[in-house]
Parts: C-alpha cells; structure tokens; sequence
C-alpha cells in the first residue's frame, strides 16, 4: 500500500499553470516545434475534418432533402424527413430495437469478460503469489478465438445453428429429450428472436473485452490484491471493490464501444434476420436505413435515418461518460483519489470482516 | 505520470471510437449528388445500317453490369460469339455485379454509367428514380433480329408492359418467368394425388398429406411473399381486373376485396390445420425449400420457374420438377383457370449517359438472336420472352416444358403486377407474413397489416405514384 500512495500523490500534484505564475508562458516558434505540430496536430486535424466534420455537415443537408439517390436533382424539404420519421411506427421500433440492444449488449458482454478476464489473471490458488487458474493461456486463447472469425461469418453460422428443422441447436437440445424445441423457430418466434440475436452478438465479441480487461487488470499492482487477501478479502469481494474501480476507465471505453456496435448491429442481423425478424422485432434503424435508401430510394430520407442514429449514439457516449461520472470515475480531480481510496477503504473493510 | 498518459490514450480511443461511429451512420452521404452532368453523346458514332440499326461503332466495347444471381453473367458473355457478325469488331465486356444498386449508384450520380445493365435482384434500382436517364427501347423492337425478323413479332405478348413505366419503354425484360404452383410429379403419381384447381381441393390433399406425416406447404423467412404472389395470383383470378387495379393503385381497403379475403381464409384455416412445415419463419428460404425438394416433406411450392435452377443442387433424383398454375377460390372464376402471372423479368436497361448506348441496344439485339436465345434455355433451363426457342424435351428439363405448356395453354391469358416492386414493399410485407403463416396473426391481422403497408405508400406525397390502368 505505501509504494502505491507517493505515485499517486505525484500524480495529483502536478504543477498547475496557476502555480507558475499565470499564463503559461509563450515558447519560440522553431522549426521543430511547426514541423511537430502540423505532423502530430496538423494532419490528423485535417483527416478528421474532412472525413469526418464535413461528412457531418453534409448529411445534416441531404437529410433535410429529398434527393432520390440516382440523379443530382433534389429539392430542399426542410424538417420533413425528420417528422415523418417520428410518426413512422416501423422506424420507432428500430429505434426501440437498438436501444434494448444498446442496453443489453454491452451489460452482458462485459459481465463476462470481467469475469472470463478475473478468472484468468486472479482466480488462481489463494496461496502464493497473485496468479489466474489453472490453464488460463488456454482459455485466454480459447475465448479470443469467435473474435477472429469475421462477424458476417458469425452471424451466417449461428443462423445455421438455430434453424428450426436441420439446425444443431434444436438437434442438441431434442436429443436432451427437450420435445418442445421440435422445429422450434428461435429466429422467427417473438419472443426468442431478439434474446437469439443478442446472444450472438455477445458471443462473438466477449473474447476481445476478456483480453482488452486481461490487459487493463495486469497494469493494477498486485500489492493491492496481496494486501486485500492479506486482510480476508474473497475473490467477490477483490473483484467488486478493487478490480473494478481501478479499472473502471476501461470499462468505459468498453461500454460505449459495444453500445456503438450494438447500436448499428448490421451485419449481425442482416446475416440471421435479414427482413427486420418477426413483427420487426430485431429490426434495427441502420437496416431500415438501408432499405429506404436502396429499395425505396428515399436517400434524403434514409440519411436523415443516419443523422439519427448518429444522435443516437452521441447520447448513449455521453450518458455512459454521466454514468460514470456520477458514480465517482470520470476525468476530474475525484479521479486521481478515487482508486487508491476506494481500494484503501476497502481493503479496510476487508480486514475487519 | 502513467496514469496520466494512460487516461490521454483512452480519450483518444474514446474519440476515435465515436468518430468511427459517426462516419458509419454517415457512410450513406458519401455518394451525395455532386458529379456533374455526363454526355451521352460524346461517344463513338456508327453508320446506321440493316445490320447495324443503332449506328455503333466499330470496333467499339460496350460496357455491362450484370447481376449476378441465379441466371449467371455467361450469358451475355456468350453474345461475343454472334455480335461481330453484324457489327464489325464490337465486344461486350460483362462485370458480374450482385448489389446493382448499392454498387452503380455512384456511377449514375457521378454521370457515367455501364453501358447496358441486368437491374435485377434484390437491390434493384427502383426505375421510377432513374426514368429520366435511361434511353427508350422502341427502336430495339422496330428493328430486325440478327434472322431479319421484326423483333416485335418473334416475343411473347405483354412483354413490353412489365418494362414500361409512364408510357416509356426503357427496360428490356429478357426471360419469362412464369409464376404457379410446384410439386413432384413422380411423388403425386405414386401416391395417386392430384395438383389441386381450387382451394378447396388443396385443402383436401392437405389432409391426405397430414395422412402420410407430411405438409402442405413450406415457407422461409425470407420468401414467404412467395404466398403474397399465390394469394394475389388466385384473387386476381377470381376477381379480374378490379382486384388487380385496386392492389396495383394502392387503393383504400384494396386487401378487404372479397377475392383477396377468400384465398386469406383458406390459407388462414392451413395454417390453424397445421398444413405448413413448422418453423418456416426462421429457417432461410432455401433450406426452407430443400424440406420441399429433397425431404420431400412438403408437397407443393408456390414460386416462379426460377425454381428449379435455383434447387438444382438440392434435389431429390427423380423429383420431376411440374408446375400449374394457381388454384382458382371458386369454380367460375372471373379468369380461366389457365390464366397464370407471367412477366418478362430480368430488366435490362441502356442508360442515356453511358459512352456507347447505341453499344448497349446491339448487345440486346445480340441477346434476342436465335442462337442466343437458345443457347440461354438450354443451360439455364428457363424460357427467354424469344418463342419458340425451347425443343418439345426442354433439354430434359420438365420444368422447362411445363412453363412453356402453361403459357401456351394461357395463351393471351396473361397478366402481371408491379406494386411491390415499384414501391419497394417487400420488406415491409415479409413481416406479416412471416407473423401469418407461423400462426401468429389471423387473416385478420394480415389484411390490416397489408393494408397499411399500401395506405402509407399512398398516403406518403414524396413518393411518385404510377397509375395502372
């Protein structure tokens, strides 16, 4: 514990411009300062506004058109495409869609990844020093192994899978003697297709947030956990109170990047349930997008879609970023004193229990 | 310090993963309107004569995007064999394309489109969005084939309908397709079945097929508008043109006509019977087609003459491969029996800004000549709108020879509908039948659904309308 204390105190004790007197001052423009900035600032900035802030810009226009896709011609509709959207009962389910995705997806898959990833790198022996179980090399590999295999690919199989007739899931489970999963159609059932579709999502991308969680738990010093399980702490107990937090930057990440694979969703779904599923019920907006651009060629109207989405998912980000806030992570000053006395008070706690 | 540099990198990610997002969402914008005008008339020019009525140039290539489905592109490759015979040094170089919209969206809005194009399959590009660029075919069927025959007299009738859209001629449908009913000749006749002519008579052999352990029909979920067609097919026959008028119009309540509300109540007590394979909704359609052809679980199959192509790898020896056409409600239809939906299908269409359109209209005189004809029914085992090219056998083929039996037997008997295409409803109403045939929703359910499908199209004033009559 007292290695640990004088870094981060280092770290909260950086010299603030205030306390150099004002102003930072004005350093000398020389060659190497204007080459670093336009290589490191200049031409990233550069990529960034073109392909990105002017892409943005542009679809706000086409969004509020209604460019049919094939010719220049368009004319200019203002905010139609945007109130049609909002009394199109199908677009609402999309969007009711992605956000049970955007909830789910992410909630489950990192559960288990921090789980896979605990078990991997602390789960072992509580004798000696801090090491995962048996075999966890094994099983570190294993569960990357659906991450490699391309999500279309993914998506193709477990649609074979779940085939009511001929798939090896109904197969699986009648052989259990399960007669009710006879020609059950798990894709084509309301109630089911969803959960299905949802499954396989977490399926194929639980294995890179294990390694992305192996990784962020190796950089937590193990006197931490050697002191929590000095002071009784169970492996519930180490993981909930100090795992966690210390890692908790990276479970950000993590969730707002699964929220944006779960709020697109495409590709997995066009493979299983490529017509919007049972009563639309696995329908997501960018499908519907895809289908009022190229099949109703209503591209104004389907970029409007995009712009959406692309709402969307800004407030899913920043919700998660409020989330965390709120719960004492973030990036501000809390931060820095935030991890080293929780895991102090925890292991405090710990010891007395 | 780490710390710090750790939660740097992090941001970075953070931004970067967003950004990635954003542009995804905004992928579509990418090809936004900003190409200038092409010319059209910029390229190579050709003295018009007998043999080259469109005036190509010689020794000029003409460009073609063809869909690659269930057809091939080989096809229009082979046209390389007849095209120098007429115009001196003229080729067609083929690029298979399978999304045709998404793919040369670009290339029209940017003004320089293929030459010639297959706009076929499941991404075809709507027409009514491209009508104003494409040339009109009028010359091709005043012109002579590669036989000296006037085009116009060599093709089925009704060809021209399926291709014209605001009185303009623009797309070529090049292979019949003839729509009905298909089961295994050898499998009725060693059970001593006959295909039904009414829907009563489909119900009966339902309960004759439930004797055996097997089923009526079988659907997939990406094709059970394949019953959309039966049941629009057998209202139209019943009603006429009126059903057809009301449903191509999108008129109000056009779902509840009683000949449309008849078919739904047959099939709605098929399927509380129990008479479709279970599990159809979730089982891809070709799988879902296999349990008809090869399990032979599943008697008939409502679908175009594709089928057999399409099935080829997937069926059972000796299936014998036979088509009727779609059971009548009652037994005085207002249509004969006999009458059947065929259409010219696969469209090709010659846009007006290629650089060699007139290139594009010989390559479809090309395609139109004897030898091409033939040679396209005898390895894709499907008629062409060319008559009289398929032989009494078919190339062994049943299937081929009862499309060709059923469309003589209909003779001018023949009618088609282009609403779901036109307005790009399929989607939109694969959903309530899926719901239907799994037992979700009654005939109800599906009527109301239908319907506001077609009223939200008729009600949407930024979507063209055509009006059938």
């Amino acid at each position: 514990m007292k290695d640990t204390t004088p870094i981060a105190k280092t770290a909260s004790r950086r010299p603030k411009p205030a306390a150099r007197g004002g102003r930072p001052r004005r350093r000398k423009l020389t060659f190497d300062r204007v080459t670093f900035f336009l290589a490191f600032l200049g031409v990233p900035l550069a990529i960034f506004v073109i392909f990105v802030l002017i892409p943005f810009g542009e679809a706000i226009f086409w969004g509020m058109t209604d460019w049919r896709g094939f010719s220049p011609d368009y004319n200019f509709v203002g905010f139609d495409n945007f109130t049609k959207m909002f009394q199109d009962d199908v677009f609402l389910k999309a969007l009711r869609n992605v956000a049970l995705l955007a909830v789910f997806v992410p909630l489950v898959t990192l559960t288990l990844a921090l789980g896979v990833a605990v078990a991997i790198t602390l789960g072992g022996p509580s004798k000696g020093p801090v090491r995962g179980i048996r075999g966890a090399s094994f099983y570190r590999i294993v569960s990357f192994f659906p991450y490699v295999v391309p999500a279309i690919i993914v998506g193709l199989i477990w649609a074979q899978m779940y085939d009511p007739n001929a798939g090896l899931l109904n197969g699986v489970l009648t052989g259990l003697g399960l007669d009710r999963f006879d020609t059950f159609a798990w894709l084509g059932e309301k109630a089911t297709a969803m959960p299905s579709v949802m499954f396989v999502i977490v399926w194929g991308l639980v294995g890179f947030y294990a390694v992305l969680f192996i990784a962020a738990i190796k950089g937590v010093p193990a006197e931490l956990y050697e002191a929590a399980r000095i002071d009784g702490a169970g492996r519930l107990r180490t993981t909930v109170s100090i795992t966690l937090p210390a890692i908790r930057d990276s479970v950000q990440t993590a969730y707002i990047y699964l929220g944006i694979a779960a709020l697109d969703a495409f590709v997995y779904v066009q493979a299983m349930v490529p017509n919007g599923g049972p009563d639309n019920s696995t329908l997501t907006i960018s499908q519907r997008l895809f289908n009022v651009a190229f099949a109703k060629q209503q591209f104004g109207y389907a970029t409007a879609m995009g712009v959406v989405l692309a709402v969307v998912t800004l407030v899913f980000a920043a919700l998660v970023f409020l989330v965390n806030r709120l719960t004492g992570g973030g990036e501000g000053e809390s931060k820095r004193k935030a991890p080293g006395a929780r895991a102090r008070r925890a292991a405090a706690k710990g010891g007395a229990g | 310090m780490t710390i710090r540099a750790g939660s740097l990198d992090r941001r970075t990610l953070l931004r970067g993963a967003i950004a990635t997002a954003a542009v995804g969402s905004f992928a579509v914008a990418c090809s936004s309107p900003s190409g200038k005008d092409g010319d059209g008339d910029s390229g190579p020019k050709g003295e018009k004569s007998a043999t080259n009525p469109f005036g190509v140039a010689a020794n000029s290539t003409v460009e073609a995007a063809i869909f690659d489905g269930g057809y091939g592109t080989d096809y229009v490759d082979y046209t390389n064999q007849v095209l120098g015979g007429q115009v001196k040094g003229l080729k067609v170089k083929v690029e298979p394309v399978v999304d045709i919209a998404p793919q040369l969206q670009p290339r029209f809005v940017g003004g320089n489109p293929p030459d010639l194009i297959d706009n076929s399959g499941e991404d075809q590009i709507g027409f009514l969005g491209i009508l104003d660029q494409l040339e009109e075919l009028d010359d091709l069927f005043e012109a002579n084939t590669y036989e000296g025959k006037k085009i116009a007299d060599i093709v089925y009738p009704g060809v021209k309908a399926p291709g014209t859209f605001r009185d303009k001629f623009v797309a070529l449908n090049y292979v019949m397709t003839v729509y009905g009913v298909w089961y295994s000749k050898s499998l009725f006749e060693e059970n001593g079945w006959t295909p039904p002519k009414t829907w009563d008579e489909a119900l009966d052999l339902g309960q004759q097929a439930k004797k055996k352990g097997k089923y009526l029909f079988v659907h997939g979920k990406e094709a059970a508008t394949y019953y959309r067609t039966l049941l629009i097919d057998s209202a139209i026959k019943e009603g006429g043109d009126e059903v057809r008028l009301a449903l191509e119009n999108l008129e109000k309540g056009c779902w509840s006509h009683p000949a449309v509300q008849g078919v739904i109540k047959v099939m709605e007590t098929m399927v509380k019977q129990k008479m479709f394979v279970p599990g159809g909704s979730g089982t891809q359609f070709q799988k879902a087609q296999a349990i008809w052809s090869n399990d032979q679980k599943a008697l008939l199959y409502p679908s175009g003459g594709w089928i057999e192509n399409e099935m080829k790898k997937a069926t059972k020896a000796d299936f014998q491969m036979t088509g009727f056409p779609s059971m009548t409600l009652t037994d005085k239809p207002t249509l004969p029996y006999e009458s059947l939906r065929a259409a010219a299908g696969e469209p090709f269409i010659v846009p007006r800004q290629g650089k060699n359109p007139a290139g594009g209209k010989e390559v479809l005189r090309a395609m139109l000549s004897e030898k091409a004809a033939a040679n396209f029914s005898r390895t894709k085992l499907a008629p062409t709108i060319v008559k009289g090219t398929v032989p009494a056998d078919g190339y062994g083929s049943t299937a081929l020879v009862t499309q060709t039996k059923m469309l003589e037997a209909a003779g001018t008997n023949i009618f088609n509908y282009m609403f779901v295409e036109t307005y790009g409803l399929n989607t939109d109403q694969l959903v309530p039948f899926n719901s239907f045939l799994a037992g979700d929703i009654d005939g109800k359910g599906l009527t109301s659904a239908l319907q506001k499908i077609s009223d939200k199209v008729r009600e949407d004033d930024s979507v063209d309308k055509v009006k059938v009559s």
